[in-house]
């Protein structure tokens, strides 16, 4: 081999290597992944063994994450109200703003602003437990006790996100489009007589159901993957916070993404 | 009985585990004694099932666990308390409840029997009336003495303890040591004993094995160490091993 040869192998084993190593350890662990989603479908019929974990979730993720989800949904409101109001004034009828905010708010940002707010909040929270669960010895305890730890620890997490995650989006649309009426309301100066026979114009049972169908595919992949970086945690503390990052990261970029896979589907 | 054979294992590029072999008679306490981070703690989650050997075969009671179905590895475990190196106790359960968690799901008993087993198990380890306080409440030794509680609740035929000493005081850890032994004579346990510390060691063990680079370097008994002429061996006796 030449020097010449020798310097391109070794700049095209620099540049490939690791896309390469990339490309494997993505698909090695995405087959990681759907292993444990299979396996939790197969043993769903465990679950009612452990409805007193799902329960317990359920107030984690649920009740836990209202007084948040409730604090963010009224400023969307608020903001959405006064946004449109800003660029609309001169132009339509003030009733506009109403369908505006309620559309806007059903429609998307009530699921997404909250999905977000909660990939951060559930999905850390679930990924740090389950992590640090993992570098004590805990998962293993589980195992040693002839437990199921996906049965045990995932199944009721992903249960209780797919229940949970629609109830919260449902609050968080009724709280958004009342700061949107309170938000039009004080700045902008729209009565609310005509807020409301906007939002009931423009209303469509679809809007808030197809909101809700978000909900539960945003609920499901927030917690999976939550679980699933939490699982596989290793390295102590380190890979605790290196897990519990990336949860957030992945989680964030999967909602928007199946945000417009969803919204292409089926609308 | 419990048996390994040529069993071999690596993480990654270091070979933990060169082609081992050890047998674990009934009622006996073998202690396998070796460097922190060498392996040791990995032979005990192999004879559960809960890592798999490169290559070599691990039998409990006659049966095959390397090739055991996920239901059967259940059923096997059952057989078995394992006391973790920190202890592993649930932090988001009570005492209490770390203690009964599997009595409720392995076992028909009452919620009454269940609250009696739960007292009897932490009796044994001369612990009363903490089934309500958090793990995080609770002192080293005193986890560890939960974690003991917890791996015999469901009286085990084996005993795995992993590092039952570490990181415990001399007298707690004596304390943990008598408890191995008295557990033995009182429920008639076969019990593996990972550990670095030789003073340890010589308390709860009947043989020893010595581990050394992925391998034992010598099984036998407490004479035998004391006897052997190898250096790796009598570095052992003559100093605690620092980890």
């Amino acid at each position: 081999m030449t020097e010449h040869h020798r310097q391109k192998f070794t700049f095209l084993n620099t540049v490939f290597f690791p896309i390469g190593k990339g490309i494997i350890f993505f698909f090695e662990d995405l087959g990681k992944y759907f292993s444990i989603v299979w396996w939790m479908i197969f043993n769903s019929r465990n679950a009612k063994e452990y409805s007193r974990n799902i329960f317990q979730q359920m107030v984690m993720i649920g009740n836990n994450s209202i007084p948040i989800v409730l604090f963010v949904s009224t400023f969307v409101g608020m903001v959405t109200a006064v946004q449109s109001s800003y660029q609309l004034y001169d132009w339509i009828p003030r009733t506009v703003v109403g369908a505006l905010v309620t559309k806007s708010v059903l429609l998307e940002l009530a699921p997404l602003l909250t999905a977000l707010v909660l990939a951060g909040k559930v999905g850390a929270t679930i990924t740090a437990e389950l992590g640090t669960m993992r570098v004590t010895e805990q998962i293993d305890a589980l195992e040693a006790l002839a437990f199921d730890p996906i049965s045990f620890l995932i199944t009721p997490r992903v249960i209780a996100g797919i229940l949970m995650f629609p109830i919260l989006i449902v609050f968080g649309d009724l709280v958004a489009i009342l700061g949107g009426m309170f938000g039009a309301s004080i700045v902008a100066g729209i009565p609310n007589a005509s807020f409301i026979e906007g939002m009931k114009n423009s209303f469509e049972i679809w809007d808030a159901v197809f909101g809700i169908i978000k909900a539960v595919f945003f609920g499901y992949i927030i917690t999976s993957v939550a679980c699933y970086q939490g699982f596989k945690v290793h390295g102590g503390s380190e890979g605790v916070g290196k897990a519990t990052m990336n949860t957030v990261v992945i989680t964030s970029l999967a909602v928007v993404v199946m945000d417009f896979v969803l919204a292409s589907v089926l609308l | 009985m419990i048996y390994l054979k040529n069993i071999w294992k690596s993480f990654g590029e270091k070979q933990v585990h060169k082609g081992l072999n050890l047998e674990i008679r009934p009622k006996e306490t073998l202690v396998i004694l070796g460097r922190s981070g060498g392996g040791k703690s990995v032979l005990l989650k192999m004879i559960i099932g809960l890592i798999k050997p490169d290559s070599g075969t691990v039998t409990v009671d006659e049966k095959e666990v390397t090739t055991m179905s996920f239901k059967q590895l259940q059923r096997l475990r059952m057989k078995f308390g394992f006391l973790f190196q920190g202890a592993a106790l649930f932090d988001s359960m009570t005492v209490g409840e770390n203690i009964e968690l599997a009595l409720r799901r392995h076992s028909d008993f009452k919620d009454g029997d269940i609250q009696e087993r739960v007292e009897y198990a932490l009796s044994l380890v001369k612990l009363e009336n903490i089934e309500q306080v958090m793990p995080s409440s609770l002192s080293g030794g005193m986890k560890k003495r939960v974690g003991l509680a917890r791996a015999i609740a469901l009286t085990p035929k084996y005993m795995l303890y992993d590092e039952p000493t570490t990181g415990l005081d001399v007298e707690t850890a004596d304390g943990i040591n008598l408890l191995i032994n008295e557990l033995k004579t009182m429920l008639g346990v076969t019990s593996i004993v990972v550990t670095h510390d030789i003073h340890s060691a010589f308390v709860v063990g009947d043989r020893f094995a010595i581990f050394e680079d992925g391998q034992f370097i010598l099984i036998g008994t407490k004479d035998d160490i004391r006897n052997s002429t190898n250096p790796e061996v009598r570095k052992y006796i003559e100093s605690d091993i620092q980890t």
